[in-house]
């Protein structure tokens, strides 16, 4: 991870995170173990609990706590209950910043009381879903402190959402279920940035891809890319694998369940569970098995089969190991620099959901560059002149 | 070395002369992307191999088939030459060739070139029939692309020997009735000249699927008259030329005809064969979804495996927008299907031959408009109003609407022709009446002679590599039965 090790090497030399506390709620991952030693060789303390009860690799949240004396709460295949409650302790101990994925300690700071509160100078959040949801706060005049929605960095959204996503969300159900996916009729339920990167996976796979969606801007872009766009429920007829990569809530329920083929296979990409139906799976059917580790079979009535990976969960974090490292790199480096950002510039900062600073995202795309060696061109004076002008 | 023959007036047609000199610029240019057909230039320039041949070739008159010519010569070849298909010319080639590279206008000095885009079907029989009469000595090598010439020879001594020409009046085809209209003419007036003219032919090299397809039918039957090479399964000829060239002359094609969108468009690919993966590739890169139909289910399997839908086409025909046939073989969409399809849907082939299309069918539907765009592009109207584009008549729409597949890959197949022609003429010998294939090896050649261009760097095997899988370190690396 060449990009977020530079970040690291300058953090270590000029300590801008000393003094602050982070409370972190992400992916526990090896990636993840090399943003947390960047920020605490940055000068911080950091306090970590796993975004999701799946996704938390255990020998790396081992070796967070005996290599960088970092506070970790994660376990794989904890409890919901345990899951809940390492927010809690996360949130009581009084972070400065909060570092989201999913916006479960920023939302918890804010239940948490007026003097956990106000010792927050900012946040950042890494997740489409997390952001939507710290969106929502502020549009009801909640949101207490300045949030940087770092997955809407562009150097890192073109890399993590589409190329990150497309190849570890199949990743996952290849893992989870060894299908060959030539010649599988593969539905993607959203075409957002998620979507379309699994589409195109899917493809280069040789599948046939379907895609569905709500937004005609983004039905019209997956039609002109050559993909069939139906309705789902149209999809659910006719598809071998669904794949939900929506934010939304519910996309697969009843009605598609009650359509599809024996042996579809079902699987979520998106941040939380709740795009897969999970009471109307479990009402469809008359019974359920584990049929392989993270493949829950689902009986209908009349015999024939529903396969659900991961609980619904996302099915690239449960099922595979997450993003590959040179996609995180980009991330964590975005992460790392929104931290020191927020502590430099909080005060001046409203509270709001903010964008990534562009002159950040444009060095940690250069950064990436250097680390692949490709070299590009400048702007002369007179070019940079000729934008700015105008007569 | 190079024979300047100085034209007769009446020895070429071809539509102006005065296009020589843009021709003579675009065979400079097509010459650097021809690596395979000037290194062969270069090796046989002192021995000379085609000396004393007689080649009559029939193969579409482009700028790419004027470089081939033009070697065929430089390697000590007569040449006689017309096009395989009255749309395909491109006319400033044609007329660089009848000029030659030192002759002008006025003062012609190439070879005798029998070929305009938009020939009638007489005017294409004509122009066969006059590149293979010769004056003087007949041709004794024939160079074909669909077989035509080759029919015209088999069937002239067939019907010669029967002493009678089929009546045309009852053809199966207006082109057929052309045919027979032309060999009951010429038993007329000169008997026994297609027997003569056969029984000087040492060979001929076929270049494309349908061609020799026609090729084993005579050898089954026992009424092939000379020996043929089949360049077309070369590998370096079907799995490149029919592949990559139609990837790439597909949409160029159907570009310059509609210039319409294909992204979003669901296109219809009749075969998954060679010609028909590149054709789906073709539509798919553009952003098109592409449906493929087929009867042979290991291709179909391989358009699964792609990603590609494989359905029927009454499956599709009322909702696709553009539809490719690519089958070599007949009658795949009827006058009745394409009544079915959509308004303003797109109708093509890039087959071989034009009866994949039910063009007759289209004419008689009772009431139909045919309304001209421009060349080769042609909207026919149903009594209902609703109307389909066809795109150059049936006939094989990227050398009718575009200019057929690029240099760098008809150097490859052109390159095994010059290697066919070469072998079959200088070791005539060895050949029985069969139909036969390029060993290996020659496959590999050409090859070879393409990656310099490309900047590759092949990797040589040592000679322990080579003893372990059974082969010699300079090839051939393949057991004849592996497909690539």
């Amino acid at each position: 991870m060449p990009v977020l090790r530079s970040v690291r090497d300058r953090f270590a030399r000029e300590q801008p995170l000393k003094g602050i506390r982070i409370g972190a709620c992400l992916h526990v991952t090896t990636e993840t173990a090399n943003l947390v030693q960047a920020l605490i060789e940055g000068g911080a303390e950091v306090v970590l609990c796993a975004a999701n009860p799946l996704s938390t690799q255990d020998g790396t949240a081992a070796a967070l706590v005996e290599r960088t004396g970092a506070t970790v709460l994660a376990a794989h295949g904890e409890s919901v209950e345990s899951y809940r409650a390492h927010i809690e302790v996360v949130s009581s101990s009084a972070p400065q910043i909060t570092m989201d994925d999913g916006a479960d300690i920023a939302a918890a700071v804010h239940l948490a009381g007026a003097e956990t509160l106000k010792r927050v100078l900012g946040g950042t959040e890494e997740t489409n879903t997390g952001a939507m949801r710290l969106r929502a706060m502020e549009s009801d005049g909640k949101l207490a402190f300045p949030v940087i929605a770092v997955n809407e960095a562009r150097a890192a959204d073109l890399f993590d959402t589409r190329y990150g996503t497309g190849q570890s969300t199949l990743d996952g159900i290849v893992r989870a279920t060894h299908i060959l996916l030539a010649g599988q009729v593969v539905v993607v339920i959203g075409f957002g940035r998620c979507g379309r990167g699994i589409a195109l996976r899917a493809r280069g796979a040789g599948a046939r891809v379907v895609v569905c969606e709500v937004d005609p801007l983004r039905g019209l872009e997956a039609a002109m890319e050559g993909y069939e766009v139906l309705p789902s429920l149209a999809a659910a007829a006719i598809g071998d694998v669904f794949i939900t990569a929506t934010g939304s809530s519910r996309v697969l329920t009843g009605h598609h369940f009650e359509v599809m083929g024996d042996g579809a296979i079902l699987a979520n990409a998106g941040h939380f569970d709740v795009e897969i139906d999970l009471d109307a799976i479990s009402s469809v059917a008359s019974s359920h098995r584990t049929v392989r580790p993270l493949v829950e079979q689902y009986l209908r009535p009349d015999g024939t089969r529903l396969n659900l990976l991961a609980e619904g969960r996302l099915v690239n974090l449960a099922a595979a190991e997450g993003h590959p490292a040179a996609v995180m790199d980009l991330f964590f480096a975005a992460q790392a620099l929104a931290t020191e950002h927020l502590v430099r510039h909080a005060s001046e900062m409203a509270p709001e959901v903010h964008g990534m600073p562009p002159e950040i995202d444009r060095h940690i795309a250069a950064l990436e560059l250097g680390a692949l060696g490709v070299e590009i061109d400048t702007l002369t004076d007179d070019q940079v002149a000729y934008r700015h002008g105008w007569e | 070395m190079t024979t300047t023959t100085v034209l007769a007036p009446s020895d070429y047609k071809v539509a102006d002369l005065s296009l020589a000199a843009f021709g003579r610029k675009e065979i400079g240019l097509a010459e650097h992307e021809m690596p395979g057909l000037m290194s062969v230039r270069e090796e046989y320039a002192a021995t000379q191999p085609l000396a004393g041949a007689r080649i009559m070739g029939s193969l579409h008159m482009t700028i790419q088939t004027a470089v081939l010519i033009e070697t065929l010569v430089a390697l000590g070849a007569d040449v006689r030459w017309c096009s395989c298909n009255i749309f395909s010319t491109q006319d400033h080639a044609a007329a660089a060739v009848a000029v030659g590279p030192n002759g002008t206008p006025e003062d012609p000095q190439g070879v005798p070139v029998f070929a305009w885009k938009g020939e009638t079907l007489e005017e294409y029989w004509w122009c066969t029939e006059r590149a293979l009469v010769w004056p003087g000595e007949g041709p004794n090598m024939i160079l074909d692309d669909g077989g035509d010439a080759t029919m015209l020879v088999h069937k002239g001594s067939e019907f010669e020997s029967a002493g009678a020409v089929p009546d045309p009046a009852k053809a199966e085809s207006e082109e057929f009735k052309v045919f027979l209209g032309l060999l009951e003419r010429s038993l007329a007036e000169h008997p026994g000249r297609w027997t003569q003219i056969g029984a000087g032919i040492l060979g001929v090299t076929e270049e494309t699927t349908t061609g020799v397809h026609r090729l084993y039918e005579m050898a089954q039957a026992g009424t092939l008259l000379f020996p043929a090479i089949n360049v077309n399964d070369s590998v370096t000829k079907s799995k490149f030329d029919n592949l990559y060239g139609c990837r790439h002359s597909l949409v160029d094609g159907i570009n310059r005809a509609v210039d319409v969108m294909l992204a979003g468009k669901v296109c219809v690919v009749a075969g998954y064969g060679d010609v028909g993966k590149g054709s789906a590739a073709s539509l798919r890169a553009q952003g098109a979804r592409v449906v493929v139909t087929e009867i042979d289910p290991i291709c179909a399997l391989q358009a699964l495996m792609e990603g590609y839908d494989v359905k029927r086409l009454e499956d599709v025909v009322e909702i696709a927008d553009v539809f490719i046939t690519t089958t070599g073989n007949k009658d795949i969409i009827m006058a009745s299907d394409m009544a079915k399809m959509k308004h303003q849907a797109i109708v093509g082939n890039i087959g071989h031959f034009d009866n994949e299309l039910d063009m007759a069918g289209l004419a008689k539907v009772d009431g139909i408009q045919r309304i001209n765009i421009k060349p080769q592009v042609d909207q026919w109207v149903f009594p209902d109003g609703k109307a389909i584009i066809v795109l150059s008549e049936g006939r094989l729409l990227n050398l009718g609407n575009a200019t057929g597949h690029p240099s760098f890959v008809m150097s490859n197949s052109f390159t095994n022709q010059t290697i066919a022609q070469v072998e079959l003429f200088t070791k005539n010998n060895e050949y029985e009446k069969q139909v036969y294939v390029l060993p290996k090896h020659l496959d590999e050649k050409v090859a070879r002679l393409h990656l310099d261009a490309l900047g590759a760097k092949l990797t040589e095997l040592r000679p322990d590599q080579a003893a372990y899988i059974g082969v010699a370190v300079e090839g051939p690396y393949k057991a004849d039965q592996y497909r690539y």
